[in-house]
């Protein structure tokens, strides 16, 4: 009987199933007129971006006429395996948003168009300068165009500062300093579930600052670990250390943070600061009622080398299989060297790499806005080269860093320990690739 | 239907009815067309297509690489990750599956008993299965779990301090355990169908004869029901062991903390996602195919000793 019952139920679910997907349908293309050009950006962000981005596109297309941008927006962790897969499908947008990270993989397979036979009929970036050009360049060829200049940054609450009557952490404070002043905030602050500083153990921008200060690298230039378990057991000590004497939240809580900005401990309201991206100061902002403000991470001491860098926060680049090539080197061209647009984006993206564009906009930003000029300025002095892109598997080691902090943090594992294992799963990602 | 022999008899009427049914039967074939369209172009093409990938190296950038059986060798002899997962995986579909099948079954029988408004409570209790794995659940599963969460502010009213559930990892994959038990509605369904067929007599008869509620439930209800026992435990099994929403929202597909919502879904999706290793990726599907294949196999082996089929 019930044998009955259930044979039916499923029957009548696949059938229904069936159903559904025969009448489906197809969705409705409207035919386009052939002098008609239709093009697709795809870009990773939160709203604001998506906000000015699409303000963008919708002014080139009023001084276009036939010209239109459908743009795409995801976040982060999305944006990648939809381009990847898009890309392997030969469907990829004609106009991408492209990250230094990604970017040697991308060009080296063919999948982005060398942009220099544009350049400068349509797109002129020379006022960028030679470094910013040049991070756009893989193997002689520019394939990325720099949407801004940034930098890692620490943000950090400057309100919880205020209340508990300390001075905020400056250009000059040492990871022991910073240790014992946030030590002092958690100390000062006198609220339950708050501790000054986020655990920046399983961060991969802080382990490279501090390494780079201390004569190592993430990585070497040929893609090979630039580190030991020397070094990684002194880091994951370092932060253990912190732990121990809350001056950063505990495992528990850090777990919380999964990686997105709005699970962010400064966004819940468990510590004062974040490592981030400088250009990143905007976006953190809508997350809190704090007033925000950020200085550079930690410093290594005297004669420490120097840990950060410049980079292109972001990139647009052009697809290799694209059909409106031309059209899409002028958007291109739009985005960083029109006035218009350049007021629209603003620093969001972190701060335009054409000098022109940054005198034209400075006077009209607000005082968040302008501190990412004042950032950027002032931490070109104290800066040391880029480094080469980071190699293949580099993502997966970043979890990896991510998953053996919180094994330290909940006491699985001793620094030591931790750090040999550390960079044994390390080199054995970078071998696979 | 005819029997056989009265069918042999009637020799040219057989060709006549055969070749009916055959033209009837392309009748069938012509309306499934869809359907084999569906099956073999979005069903069978992919998965033999993945099976041909488990067997190569694919970044979905450049083409496939054939390499064998290495992916195999590699999950088999030095894959760390895979056996993590693998724990995680196992200890959620053992507690997980009997628990929610436990209390779908109380629920089912709660409400079996001829209450009015049968329909409203079916639909509410049916409610949480419906919400599936979104993100509003990962926030109230965070808001009442995390260590200054709702559940701790309750066990606190006693005097216990407990940890945050959600991110400590001894703690974090009963969470989402706990999560699959709420989502109990549709075996409740099936169990409740179930047990309106069980004729009202024979538990009437049964308490004339003395027979303890306890009694009834184990010598009537439970064999009765072992047909839609064992109807329940193979889908719940299979979903158990493909569950990859529940640790990818409440993760945020980190897997975290540590390793301890490590699903083997969400393992497999990160090989292929977030590493671009499609083909090592396709191979890790390939085990858990073979994982829930064998699974099947031996409940349909051991069933003819617990499952009653007798009317």
């Amino acid at each position: 009987m019930a044998r009955h019952l259930v044979g039916r139920r499923k029957l009548l679910t696949a059938g229904l199933g069936g159903l559904a997907l025969a009448s489906a349908g197809f969705p409705a293309f409207a035919p386009a007129r052939a002098e008609d050009k239709r093009l697709r950006m795809f870009w990773w962000g939160a709203k604001d971006r998506a906000d000015r981005t699409f303000k963008v596109n919708a002014l080139y297309a009023a001084h276009n006429p036939g010209v239109t941008i459908d743009g795409e927006t995801l976040g982060w962790g999305d944006y990648w395996p939809r381009l990847a897969t898009q890309t392997a499908g030969r469907n990829a947008p004609d106009i991408l948003q492209m990250d230094y990270r990604y970017i040697f993989e991308y060009a080296r397979r063919g999948a982005l168009l060398p942009l220099d036979e544009y350049m400068p009929s349509l797109l002129n970036i020379a006022d960028f300068g030679k470094d910013a050009i040049d991070s756009g360049r893989v193997d002689g060829k520019v394939y990325g165009v720099s949407l801004g200049l940034n930098s890692t940054a620490l943000l950090y609450s400057k309100t919880a500062f205020e209340a508990a009557g300390l001075k905020p952490p400056t250009v000059e404070t040492s990871w022991a300093d910073y240790a014992a002043l946030f030590a002092e905030l958690t100390k000062a602050t006198k609220k339950e579930g708050f501790w000054g500083s986020a655990d920046g153990g399983g961060s991969e921008t802080a382990l490279e600052v501090w390494l780079r200060q201390h004569g190592k690298a993430l990585y070497d230039k040929d893609g090979k670990l630039g580190f030991g378990a020397a070094e990684a057991a002194e880091w994951l000590a370092l932060w253990d250390d912190m732990r121990k004497r809350k001056a950063c939240v505990p495992a528990d809580v850090q777990a919380l943070d999964r990686g997105s900005y709005d699970s962010s401990m400064i966004a819940l309201g468990k510590a004062a600061t974040a490592f981030e991206h400088s250009n990143l100061l905007v976006t953190f902002q809508t997350l809190t009622k704090d007033k925000l403000a950020m200085t550079m991470y930690p410093q290594g001491g005297s004669g420490a080398k120097p840990g950060q860098y410049l980079k292109p926060s972001q990139m647009l680049s052009v697809y290799a299989r694209t059909k409106f090539a031309p059209e899409a080197a002028r958007i291109v061209n739009f985005f960083v060297e029109d006035p218009e647009a350049a007021k629209i984006l603003s620093v969001e993206r972190g701060v335009p790499a054409s000098a022109m564009m940054r005198k034209l906009i400075t006077p009209e930003l607000n005082e968040l806005d302008q501190q990412s000029i004042v950032y950027i300025s002032m931490v070109s002095e104290r800066v040391g080269p880029l480094p080469a892109p980071p190699p293949n598997g580099a993502g997966e080691i970043q979890r990896t860093l991510r998953r053996v902090n919180e094994e330290v943090g909940f006491a699985r594992q001793t620094p030591s320990a931790a750090g040999k294992q550390f960079v044994d799963e390390a080199k054995s990602i970078l071998e696979r690739g | 239907m005819d029997s056989i022999g009265a069918v042999a008899e009637r020799r040219p009427l057989l060709r006549h009815r055969l070749s009916q049914a055959a033209r009837s039967d392309r009748r069938a074939y012509l309306f499934l067309l869809p359907w084999f369209a569906g099956f073999f172009g979005l069903t069978a093409g992919p998965t033999l297509a993945s099976l041909y990938l488990s067997f190569t190296n694919f970044d979905l950038v450049q083409s496939p690489r054939w390499i064998g059986a290495a992916n195999y060798i590699r999950i088999a002899t030095s894959d760390v990750n895979f056996g993590a997962a693998m724990k995680v995986t196992f200890l959620y579909v053992a507690l997980a599956v009997p628990l929610k099948l436990a209390f779908a079954l109380a629920v089912a029988m709660a409400l079996n008993k001829g209450i009015k408004g049968l329909p409203l409570y079916r639909a509410i209790f049916y409610l949480p299965s419906l919400l599936g794995a979104s993100v509003a659940i990962a926030v109230l599963w965070r808001t009442l779990f995390s260590g200054d969460g709702l559940v701790n502010k309750v066990l606190a009213l006693v005097g216990i301090h407990g940890p945050s559930w959600i991110s400590d990892p001894d703690y974090a994959i009963y969470t989402l355990v706990l999560l699959s038990i709420w989502q109990f509605g549709s075996p409740m369904i099936i169990f409740l169908a179930g047990l309106r067929q069980i004729p009202r007599d024979v538990y009437e008869a049964a308490s004339l004869e003395g027979a303890s509620r306890w009694r009834q439930f184990r010598r009537i209800t439970l064999p009765l029901l072992t047909p839609v026992v064992f109807f329940n435990a193979i889908v719940q099994t299979i979903d158990a062991f493909k569950a990859f929403t529940p640790a990818f929202i409440i993760s945020e597909g980190t897997g975290g903390p540590v390793r301890a919502t490590l699903f083997y879904t969400l393992y497999l999706y990160l090989e292929a996602f977030a590493y671009f290793r499609m083909g090592y990726a396709a191979a890790l599907a390939w085990i858990l195919v073979i994982i829930i294949a064998l699974f099947t196999a031996f409940s349909f082996l051991t069933a003819r000793y617990w499952v009653h089929y007798d009317e």
